[in-house]
């Protein structure tokens, strides 16, 4: 009996290549059913996301099984599978767990630790399940998976941190402000930063949004965009004691905030903290900003140190989570040797009970003791 | 002569609500020390932009500030009524409600800048990092007040 994963990566493919191999969210609980027909697999499960195609597959009897599952790809896609062989990774029994935990873990995702992939993982499970394809090795391993990845984002820091700028700045707003549902953010001018910056606060549920452009026309695209309240340019300094964020990308030359502004803003704000993020270059917010007290300022480089300290963080705990998928995979690997064992003493009964239909006493014995 | 029995009728029980009041009052503000301890570490790394562990670990400043505010806002009126009995069992056993004593002292400055703490909060006049640089200056007298005499 085999555990087998047949699949395409980032690593192995580019984006051109991986989406001729994908498949349709809604047809996979179908295409798991024609796989498992076609391929003659005991079990399967099709793991098809943006960045990978996997094809988990149990197989108890035929040893070309692997052709089959490449014939099925070549026909389901109309694609000449030879022609993309190399791009294809084939691992079997414990290597195949050792992937599958490091995928489910976020180690072999394009950002280390990102664990969106345990979702899908999850949702390709319940496909699969839905589909009757899984049984009880791939019922098992998943499960497995699942705990391990639970078990690596809460015992080792490669899941921690932010690691794309607007998303650290959403985490350090929440770090500052404690919560984004009933603060205010002012954003002055357009930049494209800004505005994915501003789609994550929106995400997250920021209470409410303010826009200011020296051209109007800019503003009013965004705040229509974002449903946000437009604030005249020539006035937006009136405003900044009624918000909790600013974010900053014009294309001034000189600074269009400075310490004297906010230092005399503070007290009418009830001395509130003030998280100011300049994402313009030249900066639009003078550096002693950041040296008054609860007013926090962040630059787009620092936001980028950030970024790169968190991914430096994550890959030093790749050696903990290694210790952990090791420890399961070994696990599950023996689990996986006693099972086949079991399957193949069944499957040597059931022969032998086929064997023993209409033959004479004496021959079945003889055969009986061959086998065993 | 009788030797005074400190612990007898009124003065028991002034003592020992003293004892009591004392005694959770600055379990109240090592909570409060401890919640200031804490923000001003994250306001420290938040401010020189060192996003790390620690950084993850700690809870948000919004939080931490509001906890602090809060167990100060608890403690204070505790360790008034502590102070009060204070006085009362004194007035009973030396016939003075003031006793200079290093212990009364510090008990009256802490109530002291426990009090500035919570008027400076309340009327916005200072906030977050300087409020708990005094919080632990508090809490440094609740120390000396724990290893002073009370003759």
């Amino acid at each position: 009996m085999d555990l087998t994963v047949v699949g395409i990566n980032h690593k192995t493919a580019p984006v051109e290549i991986r989406e001729k191999f994908s498949f349709h969210p809604k047809q996979v609980v179908g295409v798991n059913r024609l796989l498992k027909e076609t391929a003659l697999l005991s079990e399967n499960l099709i793991l098809s996301t943006c960045n990978r195609v996997e094809l988990y597959a149990v197989c108890a009897r035929h040893k070309d099984y692997i052709t089959n599952i490449e014939n099925f790809l070549s026909r389901y896609h109309n694609l000449n599978i030879s022609d993309y062989k190399d791009r294809f990774y084939v691992y079997k029994n414990k290597e195949a767990v050792e992937h599958l935990f490091k995928v489910a873990c976020g180690l072999d995702s394009m950002v280390i630790g990102e664990m969106e992939i345990l979702n899908q993982m999850k949702k390709a499970f319940q496909d699969a399940r839905e589909s009757t394809t899984t049984g009880k090795i791939l019922n098992r391993l998943f499960e497995k998976a699942f705990n391990t990845a639970k078990r690596v984002r809460t015992e080792t820091f490669i899941s921690r941190g932010a690691v794309s700028v607007s998303s650290v700045a959403v985490r350090l707003a929440e770090k500052i402000l404690g919560g984004l549902r009933d603060k205010k953010v002012l954003i002055i001018g357009a930049g494209k930063v800004g505005e994915k910056l501003v789609l994550n606060l929106k995400k997250e549920g920021i209470g409410t949004m303010l826009v200011t452009n020296r051209t109007l026309e800019k503003a009013k695209d965004l705040a229509s965009r974002f449903s946000a309240e437009i604030v005249p340019f020539e006035d937006f300094k009136s405003s900044l004691a009624r918000v909790d964020i600013i974010i900053t990308s014009t294309g001034s030359p000189q600074y269009v905030i400075g310490k004297d502004e906010i230092s005399s803003l503070m007290p009418l704000r009830q001395l509130r903290p003030l998280f100011i993020i300049d994402l313009a270059v030249p900066r639009d917010v003078q550096s002693e900003v950041n040296k008054l007290d609860n007013v926090y300022l962040y630059n787009i480089d620092d936001l980028q140190k950030t970024v790169d300290e968190t991914i430096a963080l994550r890959s030093n705990e790749l050696d903990s989570c290694f210790k952990v998928i090791d420890r399961s995979s070994e696990h599950f690997h023996h689990w996986l040797l006693k099972e086949g064992l079991r399957v193949d003493k069944e499957e040597a009964r059931g022969e032998k009970q086929a064997v023993g239909v209409g033959l004479p006493k004496e021959q079945v014995s003889a055969c009986a003791g061959k086998i065993s | 002569m009788q030797p005074y029995n400190y612990l007898s009728g009124f003065q028991g029980l002034y003592l020992n609500l003293h004892i009591i009041t004392i005694t959770l009052s600055y379990f109240v503000f090592f909570i409060a020390s401890l919640c200031a301890v804490l923000y001003l570490i994250q306001d420290n790394l938040l401010k020189h932009k060192q996003i790390g562990v620690i950084f993850n670990r700690l809870p948000d400043l919004f939080s931490l500030d509001k906890f602090h505010y809060r167990a100060i806002g608890l403690g204070f009126p505790i360790l008034t009524l502590s102070i009060l009995s204070g006085f009362i069992w004194v007035k009973h056993i030396r016939g003075a409600y003031w006793n200079i004593n290093p212990r009364m002292v510090y008990s009256l400055s802490l109530w002291l800048v426990y009090a500035l703490i919570l008027h400076v909060r309340l009327s916005a006049k200072l906030r977050g990092r300087k409020v708990a640089q005094l919080s632990l200056f508090a809490f440094c007298i609740i120390i000396a007040a724990l290893f002073s005499s009370c003759r």
